[in-house]
């Protein structure tokens, strides 16, 4: 893969899931999914796409979630070594995430196409409320001879909550800043760490592989260890499994009810605290290119697990067009049941007759022999016409049936009737039968009626061929074969000179008896009939069957392709969507795939625990 | 101070000179004489309670979807639950505290009840079975279903006499079934109490709950563990914030209580002796539990309750309204009208197909059914004439009756592709039902489920939902059937019958008089042929030779032939002629019968509907009255700041 095309896929990725999101956001049944697909996103562009580019592990990134108030800006200062960020009294007051970069040797700021994607970043100073899809870049400013900043590779991210009811508008930037940490701080107080919408997230970002540093924060200090365990107990009790199947241990700090003072100076009266935290966090991250490669592998594993997960999306969707599918199934089958019944069963074929007739003309002789034949034809003549007064007596007088074309019009008419009634039927229910109820007579039938003319003109070229095609086959058949022809005509008419002689020789001398001859003679061109009959009407039962399938092949079939297909058509969602649908297990395929070759090159595997947990300096 | 859950519980008096909390007037005693406002309400709203369920049970034409009959359903039981709860001499507040786990709702609940009577500890969430605290007066039966399943404290308090408090589980925590539990208990309360804390006063899952319900009861908020907000930090206040949200939801003037209910708790736990325990030391600033609980126990006076139960049914009569008018069917009179003309064209076109396809079924049998029209022809035929007519025309239909009987069936039906078998003898009426079964089973019926779906979209398309008319039509042509069919051949045969034998004005004059001269004319003939014979025979002797003597047959014959081909002349049977007029007969015989299935549907559908509005309309005026009764005897309390805009 060259540099641009994984740029291609990373960017067309992140784009396909930005189209489900929002695919999903429409969908009431679906929002949960939503989540989850922005999540993907984020980890496309922040975490694979830069790591596939070769882009240096440092900085790490250090995000801090939590519910409203609970205390993430006093653990952000905490981490920063100082009152960086604005800790407010008012609950969600923090509306775009804020990094602060440690003092010290500068880092190169992670630059890649779609990076924090929709985020902007923001040049001038600017509150925390500011309530747009930004983010700000602040540096802790370095205190006077203090020995270097303990989290100096890293990047500590002050992120909006998810509990208020403004969250619904800037979770978005949560997620996106989420997707992209190394390690997420999250902290929780005590009045919020059993609840759901926070755990969801938690969840959330187990699932996507993330190191963890639970943070419990404002209770009475005697309660610490007490809430710890419960904390363990009830929420990390039921998490999910993670991509690699293993829960990871979560390490889980307490931070109890602090006094302003300790609030105020983080790396001075509160230094118990901070260290403990810090030591959490470099437990978590022992070296640099080991946090970064589990952030990229956990996330590649999320998203070929959330690649998996897409058909949930796309399930109500790909039902309805099951349903819509078997609608036009079954039209189709009326149509051909139609066909069959009310023009297939009552038509003969009537060109056939003419063919049976050239055959019984075949099994006469020529040249000499016709003035016999002649002769033959005058001696049956009496049984001729007593036969055909009975048969014309006894026979039905033929009907014509209603036109083909009549047949099949009326057919396919009711054929569209019906899936307009159905689409109108479920309109209601969800989008896709709206769509066709509403494009239905303007678009869908005018369009269908136009193939539908076109390919029964068609059918109806080449069902005309066919049946001359069956009759040609017929006479060819005898008069490419003359051994066959020739004997079948030889006994007849050795049949009819057997009957002659016979005749004359046991009636001699004539008498009335004679008469004998006419009847013989008579009978056995009945058989010869008989028998062209039989192998006509053979060739009819075989043209019906060949009519039937031709009907199906050039008519209607390819218009229940067409049907099948037109809601999904057009630049229509569900178009989009079964695009997406093929092309994202493709994309995260080749990206899980390319994720795995650069670890293994860029990175040996690590051993089982190459890195020792590195010392936290005790002084503060 | 002692409590327990089953006993009443004694506690100190109210305080002797409570202050007023502000935005709350001096509690007004109530007129003395004022009719009970309340107890009037109650049969009202049982009255409104039954029709609702009336509406609900009919069987509708436009039936209700699932969410407005659950909507409806549910308001139902409002109005029944508010009818009881006024049925009585003093009405119960239900007061009922609402939030997050962990806000301190039990912890407020004790510290009101000056005891630990609701559990409260640090593990999240705490209370999953609701308390109820309430006087001891009130018998557990007169509570609320809903609550009598609750854990119950009574107590002694004569100012919270006609007071229910309840504390309700969380609703964000992990444990969902919590918040199902707050979902069953929240339509009792009258007075929600919405609590927040420094972090969850405006948490997403409170708010829409409260949002949803803010339109249906009243809503006063406390901002507990008030000392976490005095954080000293820059910036917006919690209750700052909280008042400004509240106002962009339509609360000008909230009533908030800022409290810290764990000092006072605290403080009444380490106060023994009876009478009111001391405020606790070092509050916070602006600290105002002391408020809420006079408000509790003094600002809601009688005169308050009755306004505010008033009001809450005032609300659900409201709400009543707005869901029934939505769930009210749609006015179908003019697009019925619409929809019939269209559909008489489609009916006709297809009457018209049906006819054909019926003709042709019938046009092979057209011997048979000459024949049969000959015989009926003949019938006033008698004497000489009617037994040579009989004897031609078993002649001329030799060939039907000999197909009839010869054993061919096997292979006859096989070389003429499938077509009926006539009957061994002769049934028009079996023969026609066979014919109408084969027409059915090759073209009809496959036609009539086509001729559904187009009246259904020829419907959908003048404006009649679909919907309503997929079972009506689907049920009509299940009637539409076979016997339909059958039963208009026939009509149609016997017409054309009728009119070949009982024709009218010349015609008839003519035939009258052919069957006349047929009946006697021959007779006369033969008769005078043989008178003539005679007298020639015994006057002058005249032997009659053979010549003579076949005169007698030949002349009468002859007379007959001459009346048979007048017949076939001037009244012909032949089917050619038959024909035309039979189509014509039976087009117009199955048009009726399309028309008489189908035609009246959407008009009758239309009438039922428009029924169903009315009553609809009623039930919606009677709503209206009951409101505009109550509105009337509104009183004016100061309750204004429980209900935002």
């Amino acid at each position: 893969m060259e540099p641009t095309e994984h740029r291609l896929t990373i960017s067309q990725l992140a784009e396909d899931f930005r189209w489900l999101e929002d695919h999903c956001r429409r969908q009431p049944d679906l929002v949960a999914l939503a989540g989850r697909l922005r999540l993907a996103s984020a980890l496309t562009r922040n975490v694979v796409g830069p790591f596939l580019e070769g882009q240096p592990a440092r900085p790490l990134h250090i995000a801090v979630v939590g519910g409203a108030g609970t205390g993430k800006s006093t653990v952000v200062n905490f981490l920063a070594g100082a009152v960086v960020a604005e800790a407010n009294p008012q609950a969600g007051y923090t509306r775009h995430p804020t990094a602060f970069l440690p003092p010290g040797p500068s880092f190169p700021w992670p630059s890649f196409l779609g990076f924090l994607g929709p985020l902007q970043r923001l040049s001038d100073d600017q509150p925390a409320n500011t309530d747009r899809d930004v983010y700000q870049v602040k540096r802790i400013p370095a205190r006077e001879g203090a020995e270097p900043h303990p989290l100096a590779g890293c990047v500590i991210w002050d992120c909006p909550d998810m509990t208020t009811w403004a969250a619904e508008n800037y979770v978005n930037r949560l997620l996106e800043v989420a997707g992209l940490a190394d390690v997420v701080v999250y902290v929780a107080s005590d009045e919020r760490y059993n609840d759901e919408v926070p755990t969801q997230f938690l969840h959330l970002l187990v699932s996507a592989g993330k190191a963890i540093v639970v943070v419990l924060t404002k209770m009475r200090a005697a309660d610490a260890a007490a809430l710890v365990g419960h904390f363990r107990q009830e929420v990390l009790g039921r998490l999910p499994v993670s991509p690699s199947g293993a829960i990871p241990p979560i390490p889980v700090m307490a931070l109890p009810q602090l006094t302003p003072d300790e609030r105020r100076d983080p790396a001075g009266v509160a230094a118990p605290h901070r260290a403990a935290l810090v030591q959490a966090i470099r437990a978590v991250c022992p070296s640099e290119d080991a946090a970064r490669t589990r952030t990229v592998v956990n996330a590649a594993r999320y998203l070929s697990v959330a690649g998996e997960g897409l058909l949930d999306v796309a399930r109500s969707d790909l039902a309805q067009l099951e349903a819509w599918k078997a609608a036009v199934a079954a039209g189709q089958r009326d149509f051909e049941e139609r066909y069959r019944r009310e023009f297939l069963s009552g038509e003969r074929f009537g060109r056939l007759d003419i063919y049976a007739e050239r055959l019984l003309e075949l099994l006469e002789p020529a040249g000499a022999g016709r003035i016999v034949s002649q002769l033959l034809w005058l001696l049956r003549s009496p049984y001729r016409w007593l036969r055909d007064s009975l048969y014309a007596l006894v026979v039905r007088p033929e009907v014509l049936g209603v036109p083909e074309k009549t047949v099949v019009e009326a057919s396919f008419q009711s054929w569209l009737d019906f899936l307009q009634a159905e689409a109108l039927r479920k309109a209601g229910t969800h989008p896709l039968w709206k769509q066709l109820a509403t494009r239905f007579a303007a678009e869908l039938a005018p369009q269908a009626r136009e193939r539908f003319t076109h390919n029964f003109r068609t059918f109806e070229v080449q069902q005309r061929q066919d049946v001359e095609a069956a009759g040609q086959a017929l006479i060819a058949r005898w008069e490419k074969n003359p051994a066959l022809l020739y004997s079948l005509r030889g006994g007849k008419w050795g049949l009819d000179v057997a009957i002659i002689a016979a005749v004359t020789y046991y009636t001699w001398p004539p008498g009335w008896l004679l008469l004998l001859i006419p009847v013989g003679v008579a009978l056995t061109h009945q058989l010869a009939e008989w028998f062209i009959r039989c192998l006509v009407e053979g060739t009819r039962q075989r043209l019906r069957a060949e009519r039937e399938a031709l009907l199906t092949a050039t008519l209607t079939q390819p218009l229940a392709d067409w049907l099948t297909q037109w809601p999904s058509t057009g630049g229509t969602s569900l178009e989009k969507l079964q695009q997406v649908l093929h092309r994202v297990p493709v994309a995260i395929r080749r990206l899980e795939q390319r994720v795995s070759e650069r670890v293994t090159t860029a990175f040996p595997p690590p051993a089982a625990s190459p890195c020792p947990v590195p010392s936290v300096p005790k002084t503060a | 101070m002692s409590h327990n859950t089953t006993t009443a519980v004694t506690t100190p008096p109210a305080a002797e000179a409570p202050p007023v909390p502000p935005g709350l007037a001096p509690p007004a005693s109530p007129p003395p004489d004022e009719p009970p406002l309340l107890r009037t309400l109650a049969p009202l709203l049982r009255g409104l309670e039954r029709q609702l369920r009336q509406l609900l049970d009919s069987r509708r034409h436009d039936p209700l979807t699932l969410l407005q009959r659950a909507e409806l359903e549910g308001l139902a039981d409002d109005l029944r639950r508010h009818a009881d709860a006024l049925d009585v001499e003093k009405p119960l507040l239900v007061i009922m505290l609402m939030g997050g786990t962990g806000v301190g709702k039990s912890t407020l609940l004790n510290a009101l009840a000056g005891a630990p009577i609701a559990a409260a500890s640090f593990t999240r969430p705490t209370t999953r079975d609701p308390v109820v605290y309430f006087h001891q007066s009130v018998k557990p039966e007169r509570l609320d279903p809903a609550l009598r399943l609750c854990r119950l404290v009574q107590h002694d308090r004569p100012a919270l006499e006609q007071k229910v408090i309840v504390d309700t589980p969380d609703l964000d925590s992990n444990d969902l079934s919590n918040r199902d539990k707050l979902r069953a208990l929240l339509p009792v309360a009258d007075i929600v109490l919405y609590v927040g804390s420094q972090e969850k006063y405006h948490d997403r899952l409170g708010w829409e709950l409260f949002k949803e319900q803010r339109q249906r009861r009243a809503f006063a908020f406390v901002l507990n563990k008030w000392d976490r907000c005095l954080t000293g930090e820059q910036g917006l206040r919690p209750d700052e914030d909280w008042l400004r949200d509240l106002k962009a939801e339509g609360f000008e003037k909230p009533l908030l209580f800022r409290t810290t209910a764990q000092l006072w708790l605290d403080a009444a736990q380490n106060h023994p002796g009876p009478g009111l325990p001391p405020p606790p030391p070092q509050l916070p600033q602006g600290e105002q539990f002391a408020d809420l609980r006079n408000w509790l126990e003094l600002g809601l006076t009688r005169l308050e309750i009755e306004a505010v139960k008033a009001r809450g049914v005032g609300q659900l009569l409201v709400h009543l309204h707005d869901a029934v008018a939505a769930a009210r069917p749609p006015e179908l009179t003019a697009p019925a009208e619409r929809v019939q003309a269209a559909w008489q064209a489609t009916l006709a076109a297809e009457a018209d197909i049906q006819a054909d396809v019926l003709v042709s079924t019938l046009e092979p049998y057209q011997t048979e059914v000459e024949h049969h029209f000959s015989v009926e022809g003949q019938m006033p035929f008698r004497g000489l004439m009617g037994a040579y007519l009989k004897l031609t025309t078993r002649m001329r239909y030799a060939g039907s009756t000999l197909r009839d009987r010869l054993p061919l069936s096997g292979w006859k039906g096989r070389l003429r592709g499938n077509r009926i078998e006539t009957p061994a003898r002769w049934n028009l009426d079996e023969f026609i039902h066979e014919c109408t079964r084969t027409a059915g089973e090759r073209v009809l019926d496959q036609r009539t489920t086509a001729l559904i779906n187009r009246l259904l979209i020829d419907a959908e398309m003048k404006g009649f939902p679909l919907a309503l008319l997929a079972e009506a039509t689907k049920s009509a042509g299940r009637l539409e059937d076979r016997e339909q069919w059958t039963q208009a051949v026939i009509d149609a045969l016997a017409e054309i019958e009728r009119q070949a034998t009982h024709p009218t004005g010349w015609r008839r004059l003519l035939r009258a008089t052919l069957t006349l001269l047929g009946n006697t004319v021959p007779e006369i003939a033969l008769v005078a042929t043989a008178a003539w014979i005679l007298w020639n025979f015994f006057i002058y002797g005249d032997i009659p030779d053979f010549f003579r003597m076949a005169l007698i047959v030949v002349i009468p014959l002859v007379v007959i032939i001459v009346f048979h081909l007048l017949i076939i002349l001037l009244l012909p049977v032949r089917w050619p002629a038959i024909r035309h007029q039979f189509r014509a007969e039976l087009g117009q015989r199955l048009a009726a019968a399309l028309e008489r299935v189908y035609l009246a549907i959407p008009q009758q559908l239309a009438a039922a509907i428009a029924q169903e509005r009315q009553q609809v309309e009623r039930f919606l005026t009677e709503v209206k009255q009951v409101q505009e009764w109550l509105a009337a005897r509104q009183q004016a309390a100061r309750i204004a700041e429980l209900y935002g805009n």
